[in-house]
């Protein structure tokens, strides 16, 4: 396991972390914190809602709610999170290293169910199990919560690159 | 193999070939009627005209019904209908 220490307690990996294993960049990088991680099979992050997300400016005035599309993402950047810590970890021994140019792509987006609207102030946590493998494709389940409520369920396909 | 062994056999094949064909329609949404896939249709190009990505659900969907593991070292059993037949017979025998 690495030796790096995340900023925040209670956090496997911290935002910063994160942001050296995705290219993803501001308005699109979503997830706050990593609280559990088994590279390449599991991981639990959250994501704090706050009404100053530009997005929720226009998704809607007057009734913001946090887009489902975007809960989506967030369970494919926890994807790129699970494989690119393991691919780390091939590459150099630790969970965190400079692996973004090796994300993969989202794929197919099944079976998802959006349970409940997510407004600002909620903190969504994220779970996720990697499933079969075929081909250059992975199937990952993918749950959301806001305390004891369901708010999502998807199942995607995801491309994984080599590391 | 006795005329009752090959019947019976021949009965197997053909109750597992519309199991497989169900599984396909239901597991990938397919227009069609299960009964209209023939048996050595191909799956992918231009016989049901899959796509790389539904053979991953094709996989899961096999794994999940009869116990069979499809892999990258195995994914020619995709090819048709009879192949992945053969394929999951080989591996329940």
């Amino acid at each position: 396991m690495s030796d790096h220490s995340p900023a925040a307690a209670g956090a496997v990996l911290s935002a910063d972390d994160i942001a050296r294993l995705l290219p993803h960049r501001h308005p699109f990088f979503l997830l706050d914190r990593v609280t559990a991680l088994e590279p390449g099979t599991s991981a639990e992050a959250i994501k704090n809602i706050t009404s100053s997300d530009a997005v929720l400016a226009g998704h809607f005035p007057g009734r913001m709610i946090y887009p489902g599309v975007l809960l989506v993402e967030c369970v494919a950047q926890l994807a790129a999170v699970v494989y690119g810590t393991a691919g780390a970890l091939r590459a150099t021994g630790e969970i965190v290293g400079d692996v973004a140019d090796r994300v993969g792509y989202l794929a197919e987006i099944r079976q998802a169910k959006f349970l409940k609207p997510v407004v600002p102030g909620d903190q969504v946590v994220f779970r996720l199990q990697s499933g079969a493998r075929v081909g250059g494709l992975i199937s990952v389940t993918g749950q959301a919560s806001v305390g004891s409520d369901p708010v999502l369920t998807v199942r995607l396909a995801v491309t994984e690159r080599d590391a | 193999m006795s005329l009752e062994e090959a019947t019976t056999h021949a009965t197997r094949r053909h109750q597992l070939a519309l199991e497989v064909k169900t599984l396909l329609v239901d597991r990938l949404a397919l227009d069609v009627d299960p009964a209209s896939i023939g048996d050595d249709q191909p799956l992918f190009g231009r016989g049901l005209e899959l796509d790389s990505i539904d053979t991953l659900e094709l996989a899961m969907a096999v794994e999940d019904t009869f116990g069979v593991t499809l892999t990258d070292d195995n994914t020619h059993s995709l090819l048709s209908l009879n192949r992945l037949l053969d394929h999951i017979q080989a591996e329940q025998s």
